[in-house]
């Protein structure tokens, strides 16, 4: 799919959001509780996905990202708090939510001795699909996950990256305009990982709203409109990537080459309140400085004033990782 | 059934025939018979056009259809070599049919029913449950289809000796009811055992009870098939049977009959409540069913009443029927007495509804009363038509009212045990989470304490061998029925009046306790649901607001 075509649609689809104004979140997340025994898997987590939005959900394992996934998906029932899908409680109207809603879960759920249309053929029966309307679903859907090859296959000869195609096409099967991924790039290689990262930007594109979940943050940064970063069943930041990394950073990593008179730079910048861990290497600087871009600018208006040969002067990006790293505490339950 | 709008589908297009055509090949009897299949298959059960896929490619119904087909061409060569040279003249159908009915009822009542329990219990274990249950399919969907897969493996597994079976009537000696009869009755047999299958699948999804429970039906079925093999062989063998030149036989067969279909119906409603989501009404259901099964047993033995006047059709009509409901009451007494936001939407709000209705709502209270109300509805029944006798003057009167005594002692028991049971449920409760398997087995347990500790202290007191009826034995239900059927519980008067009254308490002291759950009421539906309601059903409101006949009274 073209870089162009991509933007175009999500102006659309931003128009589109803002005529529709004041909309009801199609994931509505209320303080949300499940607790497994001692362990306490979900902690109030609160939450809002708007319609056509992909909400990337973040965490390390056993931070409770399946077992809130599951829970969207009516297949388990929280200790406290609700969740509403297109306005319907999962708790009471779960078969209203289960028509609008596509679940992949964690793991691969088959039958022996079934190939891919088959598998597919009966889910859409069982979405109550009949006649010619479950045919052109099996086409579109084969199409888009690009199993017509592999119709006849049986199941269990399918490697990794199909049957995580093949799972992603059953959960889309009925047309659910909400969809609930759980770790779909887990195991993939990064062609396939590509690949699903386009069909997810596609399926948004056309206006459904995805809940994705992975451990890994650049996976998701790239497709998510907003992420959550979830914890030990808490939720520690939401927001675009670009919000966290802006929440998050209060220091910032700058990197200046001096052309001479390293060292009296160093010295000039270790005397000021608001830089921190300065590394000198050949010509390079680097420090850390506390403050926003005004302020930086103000710093590189000094450096030159005193005469100092600067060369370069730019602000070092904190990688995702870090941002992750950052935000989570790296605590086990 | 259809869940989705088919016009807001992307995949409905406006052409209806451009992909049939393209799938049919041309010729006329051909697009007839394959356009039928296809709109057959379209009304199927989703579960049972994908099993029948999958059964032709599955290594257990090969192997077993194989085998059935080689041990009726082994039995066929077998029984003729032990016939001959008598095949030629003597009537052998009778020798062929009993071995043919044992290679028959192996596969249909063991492997049957056993692959219908293995198919739902395997699903919940891969995790293609969760998938299943989360589609448009009802729990009820699920079961039926999994019941109609049984079914059609069993159809297959007749088909296969449906040759040999045609080859002994054709050996003389054996009349096709008999082997009609045979047939018939094994196959509702398989479908019995398989609806019992699939609610043992839907117990426990723990992996050591799994494995118990498969064991154990395994065990209950070979059981089953030893002694259904046993007699009906017999019958075979025995050609001097001759049941079936008799009207009351064929009466017995067809009440049975409906009670194996109420059965069959039972089981598939359990089945598919277990394995229903939490917030359903999972009870209501069940308990008219129970009523219904309540009601044909009355009927049926009611008819047998006037037609035998016989008066032991009341104590097994009321026998029978007060160990339906101490088994039936101890499984409602289990249930949660909170009732789920979801049912509270679908409450009764009249006065006259919710004095009738309430009862058939979820909850341990209500289970109570229930049981008790039908428990007196049969009493009623009892009463009436046993006086009706006395007063016409039916064979079976004798002028004795030891059956009073007895009908009603044994009501009075159960409300009792039941009652108590409640109670004691009701203080575990306090202490942590009860649930239906411990609601039953404290019933259970007081039952037998009941027995067991007034017969151990009389024995103490007085010695084994020189023990009589007494009023220790007050709580022994056991002994007190039995003198009270045998006419000698006149002499202990003291004892019925205790067990009435103490009747009337507990059941008071639990109506009491069941407040709560009575005073309940209806939630407003969510606006919400309202409106996906008329958005699916859209013709229902408009239909209704055009056939109104006040509509064109108001125009005018
Ligand atoms: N069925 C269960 N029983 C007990 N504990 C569970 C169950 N499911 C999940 N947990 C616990 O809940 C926590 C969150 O698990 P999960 O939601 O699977 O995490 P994630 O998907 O983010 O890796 C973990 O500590 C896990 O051990
Ligand atoms: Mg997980």
């Amino acid at each position: 799919m073209g870089g162009e075509s991509r933007v175009k649609s999500q102006e659309s689809r931003v128009k589109s959001l803002k005529s529709e104004m004041p909309e009801q979140p199609v994931i509505d997340m209320r303080r949300l509780h499940r607790f497994f025994g001692s362990t306490r898997a979900v902690n109030d987590i609160s939450f809002e996905v708007m319609k056509g939005e992909v909400f990337g959900y973040i965490g390390p394992n056993g931070a409770g990202k399946t077992t809130s996934m599951r829970i969207l998906a009516t297949l388990d029932i929280p200790t406290y708090g609700d969740a509403l899908v297109d306005g319907f409680s999962v708790i009471n109207d779960p078969d209203r939510v289960r028509r609008r809603l596509g679940f992949m879960p964690d793991y691969f759920g088959t039958y022996a001795d079934v190939n891919c249309r088959e598998y597919l053929d009966f889910f859409a029966r069982a979405y109550g699909l009949r006649g010619n309307e479950r045919r052109r679903a099996l086409a579109h859907v084969m199409g888009f996950t690009k199993l017509d090859g592999l119709a006849e296959k049986p199941i269990r000869g399918l490697s990794k990256g199909m049957k995580q195609r093949l799972c992603l096409g059953r959960s889309m099967i009925h047309d659910p305009s909400v969809l609930i991924l759980d770790e779909p790039a887990a195991g993939l290689d990064p062609r396939a990982r590509i690949e699903l990262r386009q069909m997810i930007r596609e399926l948004a594109d056309n206006g459904k709203t995805i809940l994705v979940s992975s451990h890994i943050l650049t996976e998701l940064a790239e497709m998510c409109d907003r992420v959550g970063i979830i914890e030990r069943g808490e939720l520690l930041a939401v927001g675009t990537v670009a919000e966290i990394q802006r929440g998050q950073i209060t220091h910032c990593q700058i990197k200046a080459r001096v052309l001479e008179n390293v060292a009296a730079v160093a010295t000039w910048l270790e005397n000021r309140g608001d830089v921190e861990s300065i590394r000198v290497d050949g010509q390079l600087i680097r420090f850390s400085h506390v403050g926003e871009s005004d302020a930086q600018a103000a710093l590189l208006r000094e450096m030159i004033l005193a005469e100092f040969a600067i060369a370069e002067f730019g602000i070092e990006q904190r990688s995702l990782e870090d941002v992750f790293m950052h935000v989570t505490r790296g605590v086990v339950q | 059934m259809s869940s989705i709008d088919s016009s807001s589908s992307p995949f409905a297009s406006g052409d209806p025939t451009e992909i049939s055509e393209a799938v049919i090949p041309k010729g006329t009897l051909w697009q007839m018979m394959e356009s039928g299949i296809e709109l057959g298959g379209e009304r199927l059960n989703p579960i049972l056009v994908k099993e029948a896929r999958q059964a032709l490619k599955s290594k257990q119904f090969v192997i077993t259809f194989t085998l059935l087909l080689l041990a009726g061409w082994v039995w066929s060569m077998l029984g003729v070599a032990l016939l001959s040279p008598g095949v030629y003249y003597a009537p052998g159908g009778r020798f062929m049919l009993s071995g043919y009915f044992i290679i028959l009822t192996i596969p249909v009542l063991v492997i049957v029913p056993f692959s219908a329990f293995r198919s739902l219990a395997a699903e919940r274990e891969d995790g293609t449950f969760e998938l299943l249950s989360i589609t448009a399919l009802s729990s009820r969907q699920i079961v039926t289809g999994k019941l109609g897969s049984a079914m059609l493996q069993m159809l297959v597994y007749y088909s296969a000796l449906a040759p040999c079976i045609a080859f002994t009537y054709l050996l003389r000696g054996i009349d096709i009811v008999t082997i009609v009869f045979l047939l018939f009755w094994t196959l509702v047999a398989s479908v019995l055992l398989s609806s019992i299958g699939l609610v043992v699948a839907t117990v426990s999804r723990a992996r050591h009870w799994q494995v118990l429970l498969s064991v154990l039906l395994l065990v209950g079925l070979c059981f089953v098939t030893f002694f259904w093999t046993l007699s009906f062989v017999s019958l075979i063998v025995d050609a001097q049977a001759t049941a079936f030149d008799d009207t009351d036989f064929w009466l017995a067969m067809a009440a049975i009959m409906t009670f194996c279909i109420s059965h069959a119906v039972m089981f598939v409603l359990i089945a598919a409540a277990q394995i229903s989501f939490a917030s359903d009404n999972r009870s209501t259901k069940l308990r008219v069913m129970l009523l219904v099964q309540q009601t044909l047993w009355i009927g049926w033995m009611a008819f047998f009443w006037i037609k035998f006047e016989e008066e032991e059709i009341l104590y097994i009509l009321v026998s029978v029927a007060c160990l339906y409901w101490a088994f039936a009451g101890a499984c409602l007494m289990g249930e949660a007495a909170i009732l789920s936001p979801r049912v509270k939407r679908s409450l009764p709000q009249s006065f006259l509804g919710r004095m009738c209705f309430t009862w058939f709502n979820p909850g341990s209270g209500t289970g109570y009363t229930f049981t008790v109300a039908n428990l007196l509805t049969l009493l009623l029944v009892t009463i009436v038509a046993g006086l009706t006798a006395e007063l016409e003057g039916f064979a079976a009167a004798r002028g004795g009212f030891d059956w009073v005594i007895f009908v009603t002692l044994a009501v009075a028991y159960v409300i009792v045990y039941l009652g108590v049971a409640r109670l004691v449920t009701l203080l575990l409760r306090q202490l942590g989470r009860v649930t239906m398997l411990l609601t039953f087995l404290v019933t259970l347990f007081l039952c037998v304490i009941g027995v067991a500790l007034p017969l151990f202290f009389q024995a103490w007191l007085e010695g084994y061998s020189r023990m009589s009826y007494s009023i220790v034995q007050m709580s022994n239900w056991c002994w007190t029925l039995e003198e009270a059927a045998d006419g000698n519980l006149l002499t202990f008067s003291l004892v019925p009046i205790i067990i009435y009254c103490s009747a009337v308490v507990v059941f008071f002291l639990n109506l009491l306790f069941a407040i709560y759950e009575v005073e309940q009421v209806r939630l407003a539906t969510p606006e919400r649901v309202l409106q996906d309601e008329r958005e699916m059903h859209p013709s229902t409101d408009e239909k209704r607001g055009g056939s109104s006949p006040w509509d064109d009274l108001k125009a005018t």
